[in-house]
């Protein structure tokens, strides 16, 4: 399996311009590998929203390529969105979701249908073009340039180690994150 | 000998709302449908401008709206009172608490238009407006042909206030 900060890096190394949305444990490491300062927003207190600002943001600037940080855990509060994304299609928004089948923000509690769910198979069920799980940083790191290059909407699940420690929180509030972005992309007030 | 009750709203034609919302700038109707606003729901989507987006769920739709505002664009959403009240814990982490401009038309499902709101027993019609004063979401009525400025209006408040603004629909429109 892979450590969420490895995976985490190893997805920094090929952002390049990409806009991002991340939400919950994924947060706080985005900010430590230096991915937040520009073109970021953190989807916080409202668990399963990152994939639909992340549609909208695809939506509105289809030139850019979105990023998505998802839970598995953030997935399930918001399943219908897999077939909202799907149905809408957008081409340049890739859903990256680090699965490791807890709910880790409240304590490592297992998720409902741990190991018995397929966030792939829902992903590819729902109309996503693409889907892949990995859970080794070297074949991550390999297959990330095709998968970018191919046409989304794509969900890439990475398995990753459960992790101890008390939960970690961002520290900028959305609302400035919101206006900040909005000015990097040149929207007046 | 019974008497006919007055309707304290009359319908609105779908068409000319969906004008309203072009003539706006509104570039997008996110929506959940409602039953109230099927034939401005149709008239958004064969007019074409605003583009009318489909979505599973009231959740999804105060995202996406988040999603395109920051982008540039000037979307609103189109729900029924029940997904209003499925919607509040985004509608507050997003709308309120991330300062999202997010318009939202909001049939009011239910009603009966000879009562007022106040009067129904069924709670989706008679919470809605307390709902809204205890969480400090101004909204407006468009409960005949004469409210439509308040469309502007509440567009208008939603973006001063980058916050949510609910136009409230009481009868269905024709």
């Amino acid at each position: 399996m892979l450590q969420r900060t490895e995976a985490i890096q190893t997805l920094a190394d090929h952002r390049g311009d990409a806009l991002s949305v991340a939400c919950m444990q994924s947060i706080v490491p985005w900010h430590e590998a230096q991915q937040a300062s520009q073109g970021h927003i953190d989807a916080t207190g409202c668990m399963g929203s990152a994939s639909s600002i992340g549609l909208g943001l695809a939506l509105g600037r289809p030139n850019r390529y979105v990023w998505v940080l998802d839970g598995d855990g953030s997935l399930l509060m918001q399943l219908g969105s897999l077939v909202t994304v799907a149905g809408l299609a957008p081409t340049n928004l890739y859903h990256f979701v680090f699965a490791n089948g807890l709910y880790q923000s409240t304590g490592n509690q297992p998720l409902p249908g741990r190991g018995v769910f397929d966030a792939c198979g829902l992903a590819l069920s729902a109309g996503y073009r693409r889907a892949a799980r990995y859970d080794d940083a070297a074949t991550l790191r390999d297959d990330l340039p095709a998968i970018l290059a191919a046409e989304g909407p794509s969900l890439i699940e990475l398995t990753i180690e459960p992790e101890d420690g008390p939960p970690r929180w961002a520290r900028v509030p959305m609302a400035a994150q919101v206006q900040t972005l909005r000015e990097e992309l040149s929207v007046s007030a | 000998m019974q008497t006919e009750a007055t309707p304290l709203a009359h319908p609105i034609e779908g068409r000319v709302i969906a004008a309203e919302l072009r003539r706006l700038g509104v570039s997008h109707v996110i929506t959940v449908p409602d039953t109230l606003q099927r034939t401005l729901i149709t008239a958004i989507a064969e007019q074409g401008d605003p583009v009318l987006l489909p979505v599973a769920t009231e959740d999804e739709a105060v995202g996406i709206n988040a999603g395109l505002y920051i982008s540039g664009h000037r979307p609103m959403l189109l729900v029924q009172n029940t997904g209003f009240f499925a919607s509040l814990n985004t509608l507050r982490a997003i709308a309120v608490e991330a300062q999202v401009p997010t318009l939202m038309f909001v049939g009011e499902f239910g009603r009966d238009v000879t009562k007022p709101v106040s009067e129904h027993t069924s709670p989706r019609v008679r919470v809605i407006q307390p709902t809204l004063h205890a969480w400090d979401v101004p909204f407006y009525r468009l409960d005949s042909p004469a409210d439509l400025p308040h469309v502007e209006a509440a567009l208008r408040e939603s973006y001063e206030r980058r916050g949510p603004v609910v136009v409230l629909i009481g009868a269905a429109t024709s």
